[in-house]
C-alpha cells in the first residue's frame, strides 16, 4: 500500500487505498454511526480506532501513509494523519481518476457543491455553494423521502419537469406537496427535482470554460441529473469510475506522492 | 454624544465641540455584539436584514446616544427606516446624504445642512479639518508600514483605520496612541513576506478573519473600506476630501482605487466581503468582472462572531489556490 486517503464527508466517511497507480479498496461509512463506534477525542485532537475498522493490520497502519480531507479543515485535527483542504483532495482525486489536466471539475457531494477550474494541472479558480445546500444529495434524499421512493427511482427521470423554485430544501418539500396534490405524475415531479439541481449549480458553472466538466460526488450517480446536465452544457461530461470516492482516493494519492 | 451610521464628515462634530461616535464601532467591539442582534429582532428587526443595521440599533440604546447622523444616501436605504425607528425612540435624528453623481454643489449644501444644526461657521469647520488631517496622517504611515514595510499586520491595520472614522471618540487621545504604536512598529522586524491579500467590501463582521488569514500564511496588506475612512487624499477643501471619498458613491469610483491599490500593493488575491442582505453583494458580479486577472473569494457575512466552518474552508482553500498559483 502506498497511501491511505480519508474523506470525512457529512453524510459518509470514505476510504481509499491505492498501491501505486491501482486502487487497493475503496470503502465507505454512514457518517453519524461511524464517529459514534470509531471516533473520539483527545486534547482536541480527532482519534479514530484504526485498528477496530479492521481495514488493514495495526503495522500496516503504522506504515502506510495517511492523508484526510473533510469539513474544514481546522475543525479536523486528526491523529496521525497529514489533513489537507478539500478541493485539493478533489482535484488530486480528479486528475488521477481522469488523467485529464484542464477541466471544470463539478462535485455535488452530501451537502457541498463545488465548482473549480484547473488548467494544465493549476487551479485556477472556485466556487463552492453557500448558506443553502438546495443542490445536495441530502436534499435528493429529503425530495425521494417526500415522494416515497428510492434515490434510484428518483435518478431516473428527466423528461417533462415539473417547475419547482426550491430555494430552501425546507420549504422545497412544501412545495413538492403541492405539486403532488395538483396531480402531476410521479415521473415529472422526480424530473422537476432533478431539474432543480441544474437551476442551482447552473450560475456557478457558467463562471467557468465549458470544455470538459469532470462530474464528482454521490449526485454524479444519478442518471436523470447528468442527462439534464447535458442538456444545459455543451461541455463533454466526464464521470471517473468511483465518483463518490474521490476525494479519498485524492487523498490517498496524496499521501502516497508525499512519501516520495 | 454624537452617534452616526457610516462615515460623515467628522470636522463638524469636532468643531461643534461633541463627542463622535461610529455606532458601528461601538457595535462590533461590544463583548455582547451577537446578543445586540437579537434584540433588535425581538424589537422586531426581520432575520433577513442586515446585522450592521440592527447592530446599530441595539448599540444606540445600549449606550442612550440621544443624537445620531444618519446617511440615508451613499449607504443603504435601510438606514432611512432605522433612523424612523430611533425616532420613533426619542432620538433626535439629522439626515445626511452623499449625492450619487458626486455633485459638488449638492454636497456642499448637505455639509452646510449638517454644520447649521451643529451651529458650527465655515471657518470652524476649516480649523477642524486641518486639524484631524494632522491625526489621520499617522494613520495614513500606519498603512504604509502595513504595504511597504511589513511592520503592521493586516488586523491592526485594519484597527487603525477603521478607528479613524471616529478616532474613538476622542482625537486628542487618538493621536497620542497612533505615535506610540507608530514608535513601537517602526521598531519592528519586517513580517516573512507571504501571500499578500487585499479585502475590499465593507469592514467584516466576522471576528476572526485577519487572525485565520495569517494563521493561513497570508496576510491582508490593502484594507479598501478601512483606508477611505482615514480620508487618504490630499485634497484642497473639505468639501473635496468628501468627493474624493469614494465608499459612499458609484462602485466604479471605488474600483478605481482598487485597481490602482492593488498593482502598487502587489496584492496576490482579493477577499470580496459582502454583508447578507447587502445591496453590494450584486455588486460582486461588476467586482469580478473588473478584476479579472486576480483570484477573488467572495466571502458573506450575516452575524458576528468566528468564521463558520464553511467560510474557513473556502478560505483554506482560496490561500492554497494563490499560493499554488504564486509558485
Amino acid at each position: 500500500m502506498t497511501g491511505i486517503g480519508i474523506d470525512l464527508g457529512s453524510r459518509q466517511v470514505k476510504f481509499a487505498a491505492l498501491d501505486g497507480q491501482n486502487i487497493a479498496w475503496l470503502k465507505s461509512y454512514d457518517t453519524i454511526p461511524f464517529y459514534k463506534r470509531y471516533a473520539s477525542r483527545c486534547d482536541d485532537r480527532l482519534l479514530l480506532a484504526y485498528e477496530d475498522l479492521g481495514l488493514l493490520t495495526p503495522e500496516q497502519w503504522q506504515s502506510t501513509p495517511l492523508t484526510a480531507t473533510g469539513y474544514g479543515r481546522n475543525t479536523i485535527n486528526l491523529s496521525g494523519a497529514n489533513v489537507i483542504p478539500e478541493i485539493q483532495a478533489h482535484i488530486a482525486g480528479a486528475r488521477f481518476q481522469t488523467g485529464l489536466e484542464t477541466f471544470t471539475l463539478l462535485d455535488l457531494g452530501g451537502q457541498d457543491s463545488k465548482v473549480a477550474r484547473l488548467e494544465d494541472g493549476i487551479l485556477i479558480d472556485f466556487l463552492m455553494n453557500d448558506k443553502c445546500a438546495a443542490s445536495s444529495g441530502r436534499y435528493l434524499e429529503n425530495m425521494a423521502k417526500v415522494l416515497d421512493i428510492s434515490l434510484e427511482e428518483l435518478a431516473r427521470h428527466h423528461q417533462n419537469p415539473v417547475a419547482l423554485d426550491a430555494t430552501c430544501g425546507i420549504f422545497g418539500e412544501s412545495e413538492l406537496i403541492g405539486k403532488i396534490i395538483e396531480g402531476h405524475s410521479l415521473e415529472a415531479l422526480c424530473a422537476g427535482v432533478n431539474q432543480t439541481l441544474i437551476k442551482r449549480v447552473a450560475p456557478m458553472l457558467a463562471r467557468f470554460a465549458q470544455d470538459t466538466i469532470v462530474l464528482t460526488g454521490g449526485v454524479a450517480k444519478n442518471h436523470a441529473f447528468v442527462a439534464l446536465l447535458r442538456q444545459f452544457s455543451s461541455a463533454e461530461i466526464v464521470i471517473p469510475p468511483h465518483p463518490q470516492h474521490n476525494g479519498a482516493i485524492g487523498c490517498a494519492f496524496l499521501a502516497g506522492r508525499e512519501q516520495k | 454624544m454624537v452617534g452616526f451610521t457610516t462615515t460623515i464628515p467628522l470636522e463638524i462634530i469636532i468643531a461643534a465641540g461633541k463627542r463622535p461616535v461610529d455606532l458601528n464601532n461601538i457595535f462590533i467591539t461590544d463583548p455582547n455584539c451577537h446578543t445586540l442582534i437579537d434584540e433588535a429582532e425581538m424589537a422586531g428587526f426581520p432575520r433577513n436584514c442586515c446585522g450592521w443595521i440592527k447592530g446599530l440599533y441595539s448599540a444606540a440604546l445600549h449606550h442612550n446616544i440621544r443624537e445620531i447622523i444618519a446617511v440615508t444616501e451613499g449607504d443603504c436605504s435601510n438606514t432611512k427606516a432605522l433612523m424612523e425607528v430611533l425616532q420613533l425612540q426619542g432620538i433626535t435624528t439629522v439626515p445626511f446624504a452623499y449625492p450619487y453623481d458626486r455633485s459638488r454643489t449638492t454636497l456642499e449644501h448637505e455639509i452646510h445642512k449638517l454644520a447649521q444644526h451643529f451651529d458650527v461657521t465655515p471657518a470652524q469647520a476649516d480649523e477642524a479639518w486641518h486639524y484631524l488631517n494632522g491625526i489621520r496622517a499617522h494613520v495614513h504611515e500606519i498603512d504604509r508600514l502595513t504595504w511597504e514595510e511589513n511592520r503592521v499586520t493586516g488586523e491592526e491595520n485594519h484597527f487603525w483605520q477603521v478607528c479613524t472614522s471616529d478616532m474613538n471618540g476622542d482625537p486628542q487621545s487618538f493621536q497620542q496612541q497612533a505615535k506610540t504604536f507608530l514608535e513601537e512598529a517602526r521598531q519592528r522586524q519586517p513580517l516573512p513576506d507571504g501571500l499578500r491579500l487585499a479585502y475590499i467590501g465593507v469592514p467584516p463582521i466576522f471576528t476572526d478573519l485577519y487572525a485565520v488569514t495569517e494563521e493561513l500564511g497570508a496576510r491582508v496588506v490593502f484594507n479598501e473600506t478601512q483606508r477611505q475612512f482615514s480620508m487618504p487624499y490630499r485634497a484642497s477643501s473639505l468639501i473635496e476630501q468628501y468627493r474624493h471619498y469614494t465608499y459612499p458613491y458609484d462602485v466604479f469610483v471605488r474600483l478605481d482605487d482598487i485597481e490602482k491599490e492593488l498593482s502598487q500593493r502587489r496584492i496576490d488575491g482579493v477577499i470580496h466581503y459582502v454583508q447578507s442582505f447587502c445591496f453590494r453583494q450584486i455588486e460582486d458580479l461588476i467586482v469580478r468582472q473588473r478584476l479579472k486577472h486576480l483570484p477573488i473569494l467572495t466571502l458573506e457575512g450575516d452575524r458576528p462572531g468566528p468564521l463558520d466552518a464553511r467560510t474557513r474552508i473556502r478560505l483554506e482553500g482560496f490561500v492554497e489556490m494563490v499560493k499554488a498559483r504564486r509558485s
